[in-house]
């Protein structure tokens, strides 16, 4: 029974791009009223057919994850975040070429035959002053309006 | 005629494309992002050079989209005004919606922008994906010396408006993202239709093979340079500016030891300027 092993990888240190995009949607698109914060993880959503998903898991950190500079946490078979934020999951609708070559790293390079699939995205941890449902809602229009393109991207709010 | 080289934070092109402009007989100045927008009108056409605006974060030419510059660029080109976006230019044109700038194919996609200015983004500059017998052997950034055919007539678009329709040239690419994919419906028939495609990756001898290496980044049709409807604003990936002199060509070009004789890419910059006189 295949199992899925959810890793999700986030900055010790700032994070220029999730500045970049917090300065644009409040700076250049008006949403200074009701953004608070814009934080950023990066997210690989493992398959593997066999093995102790745990143990697994640690080895991948050890591949997919700089200990210097960023933080993760493991989740087997569930995705699930914290209170406080919307996250957006932003990840490509055409081929992605990162998630194929991590797959083939992974297996053929580093010798996890057991790896089925390799899935990568970018949540984006939206920090709202208003509550849901309108954050939501303005959460949806963020993503719409910048962080994706929608011939290559497509999105989904987890929360 | 003075033309406005646009230089936003990360951009790394704009003095050799300035050198190119002057170098036809056009007046220039590198025009920075955060300068009032306002004093665009007073310049002839513009340029956005190559480079990695805003390090390419979030993904390439999204950021600088959305700077005032932008929106006030967009009036620029509706008043018929030429632009020529190279590289990273051309990604920041498709990402305001200037390029293709129809809004006619199709519904899908938000309005996305609009309230500031910009129009519908109808397509996207992916990741390259190169594919030969049916098979991706590379992916990412890649740069090379490519082939280009002159798929528009003369006069169709503001960047190639001397050049005939067939014509040849030599220029290089430097690029992760150059990759024209949509899932707007019936955009590629409708660019094909209304010679909207002004430049495909060729071979040698001008066959367009929509395989690696001769499509370089798996571009739909190959396309490598596309205009508006009125033809007023190009974008494309590969840098005329870096072959501009017949000395920046590669060693195995025979044209290199002719340093004096114009490199192809100066093509592109007579146009622009050819166009302006025949506009004004």
């Amino acid at each position: 029974m295949s199992q899925k092993i959810n890793l999700r990888v986030w900055l010790k240190i700032p994070d220029a791009e999730a500045a970049t995009v917090k300065n644009t949607l409040i700076r250049r698109l008006g949403f200074g009223r009701v953004l608070a914060d814009v934080r950023k993880e990066r997210l690989f959503s493992i398959e593997v057919d066999s093995g102790e998903p745990q143990e697994l898991a640690k080895s991948f950190a050890r591949e997919l994850v700089n200990e210097n500079k960023e933080s993760h946490i493991v989740l087997i078979d569930e995705l699930k975040f914290e209170e406080g934020y919307v996250p957006v999951k932003v990840a490509l609708h055409i081929e992605d070429g990162e998630a194929i070559s991590t797959r083939e790293r992974l297996r053929s390079r580093l010798g996890f035959e057991n790896v089925v699939d390799v899935k990568k995205a970018t949540v984006w941890k939206l920090y709202f002053k208003t509550l849901k449902p309108e954050a939501e809602a303005v959460a949806r229009e963020i993503a719409e309006k910048l962080l994706i393109n929608p011939h290559k991207d497509s999105f989904e709010i987890l929360s | 005629m003075k033309i406005a080289v646009l230089q936003f934070p990360g951009t790394n092109c704009e003095f050799e494309t300035l050198v190119a402009v002057k170098a036809v007989g056009m007046d220039g100045e590198i025009f920075r992002w955060n300068r009032s927008a306002g004093e665009l009108s007073g310049f002839d056409g513009f340029v956005i050079p190559g480079g990695f605006s805003y390090q390419d974060r979030l993904r390439a030419g999204v950021i600088a989209s959305k700077e005032p510059v932008m929106s006030a660029l967009k009036e620029e080109a509706g008043q018929g005004k030429p632009i020529l976006g190279i590289c990273n230019g051309f990604q920041i044109l498709v990402e305001t919606g200037l390029l293709p700038g129809s809004g006619k194919c199709g519904d899908r996609g938000s309005d996305r922008g609009s309230e500031k200015g910009t129009g519908k983004v109808d397509m996207a500059l992916a990741q390259n994906v190169m594919v030969s017998s049916g098979k991706i052997v590379r992916r990412g950034y890649y740069c090379d010396w490519i082939n280009l055919r002159h798929e528009a007539s003369s006069k169709r678009c503001s960047g190639s408006f001397s050049i005939e329709r067939g014509a040849l040239l030599k220029i290089p690419i430097a690029h992760g993202e150059g990759n024209l994919v949509t899932a707007t419906p019936g955009l590629i028939k409708k660019l094909n239709e209304e010679e909207q495609v002004v430049f495909r990756y060729c071979d040698r001898n001008g066959r367009v093979i929509n395989e690696f290496p001769v499509n370089v980044n798996g571009s739909t049709e190959s396309i490598a340079a596309i205009c508006n409807e009125q033809g007023n604003v190009l974008g494309m990936m590969p840098h005329p500016e870096r072959a501009f002199f017949a000395w920046q060509l590669p060693a195995f070009d025979p044209r290199k030891q002719r340093p004096d004789e114009p490199g192809p890419g100066r093509k592109v910059f007579e146009s622009m300027k050819r166009y302006i006189e025949v506009n004004a």
